[in-house]
């Protein structure tokens, strides 16, 4: 765990840069595009609106027997954190090697330039939340204090988020063809993960494999907290907080591993 | 008392680049299999020694290929030594290819900001010397547009000006005063000159010989991975000629 935070030591030290780089990614975006910011509420909105329609009159898939939460908010509560875990993951996967000419010129922890992909996602995940926020408002939805586990549940998540991004940015740099596999893999890790579907309708049999993937405790905690189901599984999320920190730890020992050379392999 | 100790120190530096021969796994996965090489070494520098006191200004010069520009990132830490040891004292500012990291959709203003927190400056540093750096450019008149429309000579003209309010204690020099037109080299080397009086040590890496000669007090003259010759900058460049005279 030492590695864990002598790294936050460096990045709190050159956290300026982070805090530049962050504000280079949003303003950019901003001023590319007319709707600018709008884009960033308009995806996940459009998306739900689909599934929505896909899952719930055409499949479907029933919510939780015991209460009356209609399936839209059931799902949105879930697709904004696997959209932020998503894209976190797959454009910090390409911040090494897009910040290319920078890493063979100056020096910086080059972790900043996964960290500060990453926190860009998070700030459009604040921005999508707002129409949850309106949803359950609409909906009346009612709410109680167990909300404020989002705040542990989210922090568990970023620390997946991170390891694995340190991961991938790393490999990418050696081989391009990572950024492609990362695509297919989160195509198929959405549908493992409790998602569109509640956790329990996975199979007894398969419940070892939903309590190793952090991503289904997370998300399927954040939707039991939020939608008034209850404190979440306890265990699982130790369980999760554990393959996280572990997933932090390798990330990093790999990237630091790796970092030498990367301006070697540009 | 002050410091004594050297600026730069290279000891025994030796930087060998892995080159991978494949550069995706359809490549590799076959090549690998069948035992094939994946990836060939290149040395670039072969244990290479030498000092940089506080306040020199060094010369390196060489064919193409010679190293000059991997002392460089060494010096500037982005590169580590594959055996050897680099110590560098004080803080190290690059003027190698100006403008790497500026963002073309932001202003030149905001790639101020940017650029001037990686190479080290603090926003209340920037907020302070902004002026300054926009006066230097002569760019007053573009700042707040996209630097995407910026000429290469106006992105040139603004990553320079950055670079030189670092108050860097190491300058190193890439090439870059090759491009820009003759006024603003002009500029770019009285501001060395300055930089020089105050006692910054500065490596320059340059193929032209009356610069060198005029502005360094020392020369390093690489080729094949060695050093080939180092003292006053006209007596190397006369080793370098004879060299290239009889084709080595």
């Amino acid at each position: 765990m030492f590695s864990i935070a002598s790294e936050i030591v460096q990045i709190y030290r050159f956290r300026e840069v982070l805090w530049q780089m962050v504000k280079r990614e949003i303003k950019a975006r901003y001023k590319q595009s007319i709707l600018g910011y709008f884009w960033v509420i308009l995806n996940p909105l459009a998306q739900m609106l689909v599934m929505s329609f896909a899952f719930s009159l055409i499949l479907r898939i029933p919510t939780n027997a015991s209460s009356h939460i209609p399936y839209s908010v059931f799902l949105y509560v879930a697709l904004l954190p696997w959209n932020l875990f998503a894209n976190s993951v797959s454009s910090a996967c390409n911040s090494l090697v897009s910040s290319s000419t920078l890493i063979t010129k100056v020096y910086f922890p080059r972790s900043i330039l996964v960290i500060s992909s990453i926190f860009a996602k998070i700030i459009d995940f604040l921005f999508a939340l707002t129409i949850l926020i309106g949803y359950m408002a609409w909906y009346r939805i009612p709410i109680n204090a167990n909300i404020f586990w989002v705040i542990p549940i989210f922090i568990i998540q970023q620390i997946f988020t991170i390891g694995l991004s340190l991961f991938f940015s790393a490999a990418n740099l050696l081989y391009r063809d990572v950024q492609y596999l990362l695509g297919l893999v989160l195509v198929l890790w959405m549908y493992l993960t409790p998602v569109i579907y509640p956790a329990d309708l996975v199979p007894t049999r398969f419940r070892l494999i939903f309590q190793l993937n952090p991503l289904s405790v997370i998300i399927n905690a954040y939707r039991q907290t939020i939608l008034g189901g209850g404190q979440p599984n306890h265990l699982s999320l130790l369980i999760a907080t554990v393959v996280s920190l572990i997933t932090l730890q390798l990330g990093i020992l790999y990237f630091k591993s790796r970092e030498k050379i990367f301006a070697d392999n540009i | 008392m002050p410091d004594q100790s050297p600026a730069v120190e290279f000891h025994q530096v030796t930087k060998v680049f892995n080159l991978q021969a494949q550069k995706t796994f359809k490549e590799f996965l076959p090549a690998m299999l069948r035992g094939h090489q994946t990836a060939h070494r290149h040395t670039v520098l072969d244990n290479i020694s030498f000092q940089v006191q506080k306040g020199e200004s060094i010369g390196i010069i060489g064919p193409n290929g010679s190293g000059k520009s991997t002392i460089l990132k060494l010096v500037a830490g982005v590169m580590s030594p594959t055996s050897g040891k680099v110590v560098v004292r004080g803080k190290v500012s690059p003027l190698i290819e100006l403008g790497a990291g500026f963002h073309p959709e932001l202003t030149g203003r905001e790639n101020v900001y940017l650029n001037g927190s990686i190479l080290g400056l603090t926003q209340s540093q920037i907020k302070e010397k902004i002026g300054s750096i926009i006066d230097f450019s002569e760019m007053a008149e573009f700042i707040d547009q996209p630097v995407k429309h910026y000429s290469s000579g106006m992105y040139m003209r603004l990553g320079f000006s950055i670079a030189v309010h670092v108050d860097p204690e190491i300058l190193i020099i890439d090439e870059i005063l090759a491009v820009g037109d003759a006024s603003f080299q002009q500029k770019c080397f009285e501001k060395m000159e300055i930089f020089k009086k105050q006692g910054v040590t500065i490596l320059y890496v340059s193929h032209s010989q009356p610069s060198v000669v005029s502005f360094c007090n020392r020369a390093i003259y690489l080729n094949h991975s060695q050093i080939i010759d180092q003292g006053a900058p006209p007596q190397v460049f006369e080793t370098y000629q004879r060299d290239i005279a009889s084709g080595q």
